[in-house]
């Protein structure tokens, strides 16, 4: 039974830009909005886009994203033919290899895709959040009469340089690609989403194979010898919310954002749209008499006695009498006690902050980091966290980090 | 161990008690009344037994039963999709001489073949009306150890003022029981009795051959109610044990006491006392979180997720996509998924069952001793 098309989900990223809150876990499993996982959202968007197959190229930490995504019944992707299959690198009777590249990690899994021989493929990247219909997108390389399609988004020309750009005509067919040019011609950065014909993917990535100077990766080797061969290529331009949130501070300021969705646009609450998650299964949230909760999300299994103002608490959040949180994500199963303060910041998974300790501030006028705590650490009693620190250790009581 | 599972299958009976609660089961039954902000009164039985490995499960639906259909579904949250086993749901069977049952006898007759079928030695078998995080494995390890031929669970309290002053005749039987070195000496039916008594939970474990010849014994007499028919008069020939439960009840007797044992979990030591156990599972909805925004005042609340809160709420319960507006304001209410509380309504001691609405500036109020009522889909 052939798919239409099927997903290949890049989800091998370390992540090191995010450092303390990816030791333990690959980029695409960092929680991410008060109750998911960023990739609960590309998974998502295939489901609702009416994609039923998906392949997870793991290779970094994959255990939590293993164990997450299981038999990925929370997306609807238990399925009988097709469904989520998560690809780690393996032996053949050739060898071993590590994923070298993005083009490498499909290359590896070119028998993979053969087995639903699909007519098109889209490759997805782990580490955004974006509410996209993929279905639109595939229409559109239809009715171009695409080889290959790549979703765009409009940049500030100030900082297109930043991006990989695509320059395209009036009909969106793309004729140059620019990687973080110093003058850009074009404002259409790439969102690293691309649609192939899967006979010219295959070609490209057994070319791309042979050749032992190529980086094995889309942006850098794929792209610019369908370039080279004139291939039908096109821009769709994308104008939606989109993120990347490979650092702690873009990270951050989307988690802010999703507080905010009628400015940000990144809506969380579209019945229409729903963004899937394995739940936590822990019983409604609490707040008690005396605690203040202020242009903020929760969800459950919190206890909230102390004050939690423009902040996200991920699943079993407990912020004791007296605590104070502002600007801050605060992730799943961590306990803030009484008297602490803690400000602009991400707190990961399972930590505990002593009483009266400080994590973070706010922004003053030269000075505007976000603090992170690393999963599991404990912040002692009265320790000090300061706005541009970023702990993986555990910090003593009454001791101070900058 | 393929086939025996672990030595007991759950038998669930999801309409007893509906009368007691006429509002609520309007469009459903017992088991899938909403109750603690996210849950159906059947995920607490559910969710103790498959914790028990009672993963062998029949639920005797017997009349609206459409809502409990919907939330069971294949039975996967509570991890019961299994090849052995597994969840089954049991309508009455339709034929011209069929009827819904009034008792358990009737129920349990229904499915005499199935039952001997099975492989497992005991059964559990329980209501739904009684909210508890139950440990049935030690009610089982009791029961072997003590020899006994049933054993019913019971807890010590006073009888609900609900079931005592409720003299009409629809409104089921409930039993206090006569114990003496833990054997049930007498079963006393619709008792009025004041003060602690040893109130039933029906609750039961017994052996499935034993059960199995009780109802066949009692059906073709045309007997209907296990505890008066079967139990009561043969109390000195069945060794029938008491196996006392001093953990956490939430019994539903009526409207009231539905409106109360939501409220006591406001108390965190009543909250822990529930959920501390194994965790209770539910029908998942994949709501976002909830978004208390710019403006929201909270105090002493329980909120399930995707609930957007603009107003003041006090003293309450809110289930799941529950709205309150700018300046609407909310005192000790219980709101099922979906209310909405439009702008500047003021609501006090109200229970609105899912998808109320009411509407912008209406005022609308209960008491302590009353809270009102407003049924599915109502706007006020």
């Amino acid at each position: 039974m052939a798919k239409e098309m099927i997903a290949m989900l890049l989800a091998g990223g370390q992540g090191s830009r995010l450092y303390a809150l990816t030791q333990k876990l690959a980029k695409p499993a960092v929680p991410f909005g008060g109750k998911y996982r960023i990739i609960d959202f590309p998974l998502s968007n295939c489901v609702n886009s009416g994609i039923d197959t998906v392949g997870i190229l793991t290779q970094y930490q994959p255990l939590v994203l293993n164990e997450y995504i299981g038999n990925g019944q929370p997306w609807d992707l238990d399925r009988l033919h097709g469904g989520v299959h998560v690809l780690p690198p393996y032996q053949k009777a050739s060898g071993s290899d590590w994923y070298k590249g993005t083009a490498n990690a499909i290359y590896q899994n070119i028998s993979f895709i053969e087995r639903y021989d699909p007519q098109y493929v889209i490759i997805l990247s782990g580490d955004q959040i974006c509410k996209q219909d993929y279905s639109e997108f595939l229409k559109f390389h239809k009715e171009k009469g695409a080889e290959f399609s790549v979703a765009v988004m409009e940049v500030p020309w100030e900082e297109a340089p930043r991006f990989g750009l695509m320059v395209a005509d009036e009909s969106g067919r793309i004729t140059e690609f620019q990687e973080k040019p110093k003058n850009p011609k074009s404002n259409l950065a790439s969102m690293g989403i691309y649609i192939f014909n899967w006979d010219i993917l295959k070609k490209y990535l057994e070319e791309d194979e042979a050749d032992p100077e190529s980086e094995n990766d889309f942006g850098n080797n794929i792209i610019p010898n369908l370039l080279r061969d004139n291939r039908k290529m096109y821009a769709y331009r994308f104008s939606g919310y989109w993120k990347d949130v490979g650092t702690i501070s873009s990270l951050w300021e989307a988690n802010m954002e999703v507080l905010d969705p009628e400015h940000s646009g990144i809506n969380l609450f579209d019945e229409d749209w729903k963004i899937y998650s394995r739940n936590s299964g822990m019983t409604g949230h609490k707040i008690n008499a005396g605690a203040i909760v202020e242009n903020s999300m929760i969800t459950d299994g919190c206890r909230i006695k102390g004050c939690v103002k423009h902040s996200i608490l991920f699943a079993g959040v407990k912020v004791e009498k007296g605590a104070v949180i502002e600007d801050a994500v605060i992730m799943g199963g961590s306990v803030i006690k009484s008297g602490a303060v803690v400000k602009h910041c991400i707190v990961a998974e399972n930590v505990t902050i002593g009483e009266n300790a400080v994590v973070g501030a706010m922004p003053s006028e030269d000075e505007n980091g976000v603090a992170t705590i690393g999963a599991g650490i404990t912040i002692g009693d009265n320790a000090v966290i300061g706005p541009k620190a970023m702990v993986d250790k555990n910090v003593e009581g009454g001791e101070e980090q900058w | 161990m393929v086939n025996s599972n672990t030595g007991a299958l759950g038998i669930i009976f999801p309409n007893s008690y509906d009368s007691l609660v006429p509002e609520l089961v309007n469009v459903r039954l017992m088991a899938s009344i909403p109750f603690a902000s996210r849950y159906r009164l059947i995920d607490f039985i559910l969710s103790s037994m498959t914790h028990c490995d009672i993963d062998n499960i029949s639920v005797m639906v017997n009349n609206n039963y459409h809502s409990l259909m919907d939330h069971l579904d294949s039975g996967r949250e509570w991890d019961l999709v299994r090849k052995n086993g597994g969840l089954h749901i049991f309508p009455p069977f339709a034929e011209k001489t069929s009827k819904p049952y009034t008792g358990r006898v009737g129920a349990l007759a229904s499915i005499l073949d199935f039952l001997k079928d099975q492989k497992e030695k005991y059964v559990v078998m329980t209501d739904t009306n009684v909210v508890v995080n139950f440990d049935f494995s030690a009610m089982i390890k009791a029961h072997i150890e003590s020899g006994a031929d049933v054993t019913i669970a019971y807890n010590e309290q006073k009888l609900p003022d609900a079931l005592i002053k409720n003299q009409s005749n629809d409104k089921g039987y409930y039993y206090t029981l006569d114990i003496e070195n833990g054997r049930v000496k007498k079963i006393y039916v619709n008792a009025e009795d004041t003060g602690i008594q040893n109130f039933s939970l029906n609750i039961y474990v017994i052996e499935r051959e034993l059960l199995i010849d009780l109802i066949n014994t009692a059906f073709v007499r045309g007997q209907e109610y296990f505890e008066r028919d079967v139990l009561l008069p043969h109390l000195n020939k069945l060794n029938v044990q008491a196996y006392k439960y001093d953990g956490y009840v939430a019994r539903i007797c009526d409207i009231k006491s539905y409106f109360d044992e939501n409220m006591k979990l406001l108390d965190d030591y009543n909250l822990d006392a529930l959920f501390s156990g194994s965790p209770i599972y539910t029908k998942i909805r994949d709501d976002n979180p909830t978004r208390y925004i710019e403006g929201a005042k909270v105090q002493n609340v329980m909120v399930a997720d995707g609930c957007i809160i603009e107003g003041d709420v006090e003293n309450s319960i809110l289930f799941r996509g529950v709205k309150i507006a700018k300046g609407a304001k909310v005192r000790n209410c219980v709101l099922m998924q979906g209310t909405e509380i439009e702008a500047g309504a003021n609501v006090e001691y109200l229970i609105t069952d899912k998808n109320v609405t009411i509407t912008s500036g209406k005022e609308m109020k209960g008491t302590d001793t009353f809270p009102v009522y407003i049924s599915k889909f109502q706007t006020v």
